[in-house]
């Protein structure tokens, strides 16, 4: 049995110096650390927290932390007390992370990234501790990079149209007779301007998401009509290559949702023309399409060159290509499959993947019903 | 289920209505299930410490008063006290 240390002077310079050391580590972490007491009280606030909120450490000690560091949500609408992040975690007694914005001494409001966990001495609560940073100079270059994407795209968009028009225009004659060359040089053109457009779609898109901007206005709509028109639209991208696409329909629920067509078209769009571009010619595509009574799963698959193993845990990573199509398929941005999941996540979708190398991919998603 | 446990949850729920009105309910089924990993109906006696602790630290975000706490607290202590005299 351990026995008991004696209080002598050695044991208390010990203590001493745990203490010095508890307090040194206390005021070196480099984020804003507030501690409270069982009464919501500030009984701690580490010198990276008193400059960011910029308090004096004697104007915060002892007051209520609710009442003396008031929050906002991201739209500077104050948090009611239970929508705290730190009530939160004593509600339902789990670490609570989540971007929120506080009220500085001076009156100014910034956004902070704070996570709260309770503080529990053999299961008791005695209070909560805080960690959060400043990201105000994430979430201006956040901002700063979707304008320039924003403004980018639709500059981008004004002279394609001018090029596209006037192309097809050559091509009809209005301009007198071509030469087949002629002709066919414009067709390039044509399909370049094409492919630019789809490129400042994503983009755009991806901006929309990135910044909370996407606008979903559900609908009731046929899925078997939508994925028809789709696989019309890439008829020529996959007779090009000789590829069989096919499309079915199957389960007892209804065959029509309640959901965005934009966005249900982009992602179906996305998923058909991926699995033709990464198929090798001669190749087999099929659309499934299983409704169910609480949602509706969509399943592409293809015969294509599949996913490596070791990279499909990256495939909805923003820019990735896996290696094995990047030097077949070099019209990919590696933004398409990002596209789609951020794009499904909006609709209350999910989506996964199945895939063997050399044999090929099956992409599923679903969409729910009720929203 | 007994019936008795079942009306010590109401009497949670009666004592902390007269503190939070009609979040009164949801409130302690929460508390009870969060941090006792029990349907609120199997609440114990055995389980109100603890939840005494969790209560007394949620509250103390919706409100600065000390007092109000305090009594608050007391009031839920009260049952043990009650519970204790009964199995004696």
């Amino acid at each position: 049995m351990a026995q008991k240390l004696p209080k002598t002077p050695a044991s208390n310079s010990s203590l001493q110096q745990h203490q010095a050391e508890t307090e040194a580590v206390f005021r070196s972490i480099a984020d804003g650390v507030i501690a409270t007491d069982e009464f919501g009280k500030i009984t701690r606030m580490n010198p990276v927290a008193l400059k960011i909120l910029g308090f004096k450490e004697d104007e915060v000690i002892g007051q209520w932390f609710p009442q003396k560091i008031v929050a906002f949500n991201n739209d500077h609408k104050q948090l009611s007390l239970i929508d705290r992040p730190m009530a939160r975690a004593y509600l339902t007694g789990q670490p609570v992370q989540e971007k929120i914005c506080y009220r500085r001494a001076d009156g100014k409001i910034i956004p902070v990234q704070v996570s709260v966990s309770p503080i529990l001495l053999n299961g008791k609560p005695l209070g909560a501790i805080e960690i959060f940073r400043d990201i105000t100079l994430e979430e201006e270059v956040d901002r700063m990079k979707s304008e320039f994407i924003s403004l980018a795209s639709h500059q981008l968009r004004t002279p394609l149209s001018s090029v596209k028009t006037y192309s097809h225009m050559l091509i009809d004659g209005y301009m007198g007779e071509l030469t087949a060359a002629q002709r066919e040089s414009l067709q390039t053109i044509i399909s370049a301007t094409d492919r630019m457009n789809e490129l400042i779609s994503t983009l755009l898109n991806i901006t929309r998401i990135e910044s909370g901007a996407v606008q979903v206005s559900p609908r009731i709509l046929d899925s078997h009509k939508v994925a028809s028109d789709i696989m019309e639209e890439l008829a020529l991208q996959a007779n090009n290559k000789n590829i069989t696409v096919s499309l079915k329909s199957i389960g007892n629920g209804n065959p029509r949702i309640k959901t965005d067509r934009l966005i249900l078209k982009e992602v179906l769009t996305n998923l058909l023309s991926n699995a033709i571009k990464y198929t090798p010619d001669d190749g087999k595509v099929s659309i499934i399409i299983e409704a169910r009574s609480k949602d509706m799963q969509f399943t592409v698959s293809d015969t294509g060159w599949g996913i490596p193993e070791y990279v499909q845990d990256q495939i909805f990573s923003k820019f990735f290509r896996a290696h094995n199509i990047a030097h077949r398929e070099t019209n990919g941005t590696g933004l398409g499959l990002y596209l789609v999941k951020g794009l499904l996540e909006e609709i209350g979708g999910k989506i996964w993947f199945t895939s063997d190398e050399h044999k090929g991919t099956s992409f599923h998603f679903t969409i729910p019903r009720s929203r | 289920m007994s019936e008795d446990h079942a009306s010590l949850y109401q009497k949670v729920v009666r004592i902390t209505n007269v503190y939070l009105g009609p979040a009164a309910d949801r409130f302690v089924t929460r508390q009870v299930q969060n941090h006792l990993h029990k349907p609120a109906e199997e609440l114990s006696v055995g389980d109100l410490e603890k939840l005494i602790d969790w209560i007394r630290v949620a509250v103390s975000m919706l409100t600065e008063d000390t007092e109000i706490i305090e009594e608050y607290t007391t009031q839920l202590r009260r049952l043990i006290k009650v519970a204790d005299k009964h199995s004696s």
